[in-house]
């Protein structure tokens, strides 16, 4: 794998990189190499400082002291534009692309001619995607493309504006398996094209398995450099984190036995929601962890938000749910939530908590809103002590108790989102991708503290496409499929391949 | 520019204080009549029913609405009150008419946005040419009512002073600020206004009851709108009608953008209303005094809107590194 010449000049090179965002540093003191056709992965917890170092070689903000080099002269870009020029281009976790106009029409976006000539554009657009291998029909709207096709459009783009150098941030988030490989094709292809690749990503794993070398920054200081041979996933974890969590991560459930169900609590049969959850059935027991497998689209989150009330079911037919043997029909998530049925998003950043409060604000109008806190008038006093209870409880970190939420890191905020959920005193939570985009360390408490619901009595579900966490966490797994949900297995039957295989097909 | 104003870390709030105080200084120097007594009073009481419309559409606005229907409920709910009591009703029950008359308006207004999810500026553009048009046609028959009769004790609220010395229209404006700041701030109704404000999606699925605090917010404004009018009217002792197609509803928005409430919802206080009101006080009496004509009193306040909202973004920019997806 060390085939990169390390001693070669490199493509883009930062000397002492430091950003300082209002006085407090993101990035300290980087030295960061990155040589043509390498594919280089950059690692670390959330607010490492990895977004922020490709943020200024893509030209989005800019360093507040130190030098990049770009083929060995120093360069500073202001815009985004001006990086593009120079041969660097940035593919962010929420595309840039334009929903509603066609494949075609975002390739050559911003070079229309006064005369636009669709027709031209189009077998233009096909025959580049052809060169590129790209199987993306440039009629198509984007809005209707999935989210690898997205990035392959994406892609397509930067190379057609010759980009020496590509940024993936988070690449592979939001991808399911089969479009995972088909990226990791893509990033081959780009490799054998001279193109550099920067892969920020937090699964050790696909780090591994497609890097050449392998940066990993710990709270803005670059801790570890080096050819991807160097280093396996323990060692990288321990950089990353700083100490050694091995496989307490993902096997700390492993020695104790899997729990008996409790109570029925939540029986959903037949439920319905247009075409997104179809005769879906099952059921969630008091006391233990019901883990629901599916890939993105299978209506998994449909159906968690359907009973909670987020989402409407079909009037007709559609379907019955039953807690603790009473059927309910919830129009608005607030009757939900005072029968103690409260979900936990998977985007906290659109429907998870209010960024311009602060953490003791955000956590009290929960608890107002279940009626937790029924007094008419605020009581501070009761703020704060419930602000440090829970912040104790969660080991919420802020800089100060009147941090804003949005100024937290990504597991801080998770932890917000479910302290709001569990201040609502609950029978059933249902967590939708709890650890997504969260850091090491704060996976391995959130999911300490969802085992401790369990052990408490609470109906627990775990939502989650990520195996390891669902074969980890759960004490039965459920696998949902277009739709339904279509298999359960017990722990000790579930594997990987079998859990997958049901997803699929 | 930037570099210099990001040294001063003024909030806009502190801003606003700030010119007004130079204002203030610049017009007491400069202006012989403006340092009295008499002429500050008249610039509190001019400026006081703006002050109270702007505490009603702050209430809105940081539940991320808008109320364009203002200056429309304000002018027919009292304007019909007052049309009743010339033909003979009584004035007690011609007022407990128009405010049910103004409260239904707003649960209205409520309801379109809430219940049947129109745009708030949309639901209440509407509202406010329709309410404008049946007001005229079936509640108040004259462009002008004149309130002919001593109103006794009612008339007081309007032409009364406190201790002889403050007008009640200023007493009243400080009096409703301070029970709408107590309201937001202090009551569990306020702090699900800001939660509704700051984001509407997370406030439904933690179970905060969206749709009721819409009605209510749209209601408390019409209410403030009637309270508004019925102070108007018993200082001037007239019902103007055609206030209701004026460009009065922009100054409103104008006084509590100026004061620094984010139209995008959450953020503010009734703090900020106080401060855009005296600025605007300020501003309008100084100009009067200099018998700056009424056009070009409008282009200066433009100028000052977009000043304001130009200066607020380069002191508060987007945040760097919190306005892009990702992580640092």
């Amino acid at each position: 794998m060390s085939v990169v010449a390390m001693d070669r000049q490199p493509l883009v090179e930062m000397q002492g990189a430091t950003k300082e965002y209002r006085g407090v540093p993101a990035i300290r003191n980087v030295d960061f190499k990155l040589a043509a056709g390498e594919v280089h992965a950059l690692l670390g917890e959330n607010g490492a400082g990895k977004s922020t170092l490709t943020k200024i070689m893509a030209g989005v903000t800019e360093l507040t002291s130190g030098t990049m080099l770009l083929d060995g002269c120093p360069v500073s870009f202001a815009t985004p534009g001006e990086a593009l020029e120079n041969g660097i281009a940035m593919v962010f976790q929420e595309t840039s692309l334009v929903p509603s106009m066609t494949v075609a029409q975002n390739l050559y976006l911003g070079e229309e001619k006064l005369f636009n000539r669709l027709r031209g554009i189009y077998i233009a657009a096909q025959q580049f995607m052809q060169s590129l291998n790209f199987d993306v029909d440039p009629w198509a709207d984007v809005a209707t493309l999935g989210a690898a096709k997205k990035q392959m459009v994406e892609i397509a783009r930067a190379v057609r504006q010759k980009a020496r150098v590509i940024i993936f941030d988070e690449p592979t988030a939001t991808l399911t398996p089969e479009e995972k490989r088909h990226f990791f094709n893509l990033v081959q292809q780009l490799k054998s094209r001279g193109v550099a690749v920067i892969f920020i990503s937090h699964a050790l794993e696909e780090a591994l398995a497609i890097g050449d070398s392998i940066s990993i920054l710990r709270d803005g200081e670059l801790v570890a450099s080096g050819p991807v041979g160097d280093y396996d996933r323990n060692s990288i974890v321990q950089a990353m984190v700083g100490r050694t969590l091995s496989e307490e991560l993902y096997h700390s459930h492993g020695e104790d036995v899997t729990r008996r169900p409790g109570k029925k609590v939540l029986s959903v049969q037949n439920l319905s929601m247009s075409k997104v959850v179809k005769n879906n059935s099952f059921s969630v027991y008091g006391g233990q962890i019901t883990g629901i497998f599916g890939l993105i689209g299978s209506g998994r989150t449909e159906a968690a938000k359907v009973i909670s009330g987020i989402y409407k079911r079909d009037f007709f037919h559609g379907g019955e749910v039953r807690l603790n043997g009473k059927p309910v029909r919830y129009r608005t998530p607030r009757r939900a939530v005072k029968d103690g049925i409260v979900y936990v998003t998977e985007d906290r950043k659109i429907e998870g908590f209010f960024e311009s409060m602060s953490i003791a604000d955000n956590i009290h109008r929960a608890a107002q809103a279940a009626n937790v806190s029924s007094g008419v008038f605020v009581n501070y006093a009761e703020v704060k002590e419930m602000a440090r209870e829970w912040s104790r409880k969660l080991n919420i970190k802020a800089i100060n108790s009147n941090a804003r939420v949005i100024e937290l890191s990504g597991g801080n905020q998770q932890k917000v989102v479910i302290a709001r959920a569990l201040v609502q005193k609950p029978k059933v939570v249902i967590f939708d991708e709890p650890t997504r985009g969260v850091d090491v360390g704060a996976i391995a408490e959130i999911h300490h503290l969802i085992n401790e619901l369990a052990d408490q009595g609470i109906a627990v579900v775990v939502i989650s496409s990520y195996l390891p966490e669902i074969l980890n966490i759960s004490d039965r797994i459920l696998v949902s499929r277009a739709g339904r949900v279509v298999e359960e297995f017990t722990p000790e039957e579930a594997t990987e391949e079998r859990i997958m295989f049901a997803a699929v097909h | 520019m930037q570099q210099v104003l990001r040294g001063v870390s003024l909030n806009q709030e502190q801003m606003v204080l700030a010119i007004s105080a130079v204002l203030f200084v610049l017009f007491s120097v400069a202006l012989e009549s403006f340092f009295q007594v008499s002429n500050l009073l008249s610039l509190l009481q001019n400026v006081s029913i703006l002050g109270i419309l702007a505490i009603g559409m702050s209430v809105v606005i940081i539940g991320r609405g808008i109320d364009l229907t203002m200056v429309a409920v304000m002018v027919f709910s009292v304007g019909w009150s007052f049309s009743m009591y010339l033909d003979g009703m009584a004035i007690g029950p011609a007022l407990a008419l128009g405010l049910l008359l103004a409260l239904a308006i707003g649960a209205v207004n409520g309801i379109l946005i809430a219940y049947v999810e129109i745009p708030a500026i949309f639901a209440t553009l509407a509202m406010a040419t329709a309410i404008s048009g049946l007001g005229r046609f079936a509640l108040v028959d004259t462009d002008t009512l004149f309130i002919t009769q001593d109103l006794g004790l009612l008339g007081q609220i309007g032409s009364g002073r406190l201790g002889a010395v403050v007008p009640m229209p200023v007493v009243l404006f400080l009096v409703l600020a301070c029970l709408a700041y107590v309201g937001l701030r202090f009551t569990r109704y306020g702090a699900f206004v800001y939660a509704i404000g700051d984001n509407y999606m997370a406030a439904r699925n933690n179970g905060i009851a969206n749709r009721p605090m819409t009605v209510l917010m749209y209601t408390v404004s019409a209410a403030i709108a009637f309270a508004a009018g019925l102070i108007m009217t018993t200082t001037v002792s007239t019902v103007n009608t055609k206030l209701a197609n004026s460009t009065m509803v922009y100054d409103i928005i104008l006084v509590v953008v100026i004061g620094g409430i984010g139209l995008s919802g959450g953020k503010g206080s009734i703090r900020n209303v106080l401060s855009g009101t005296i600025l605007i006080g300020l501003l309008l009496n100084g100009m009067t005094i200099m018998n700056i004509s009424y056009s070009v009193q409008s282009i200066i306040k433009a100028v000052i809107l977009l000043a304001a909202i130009i200066v607020d973004s380069m002191l508060n920019p987007r945040d760097e590194q919190t306005s892009q997806q990702g992580d640092i």
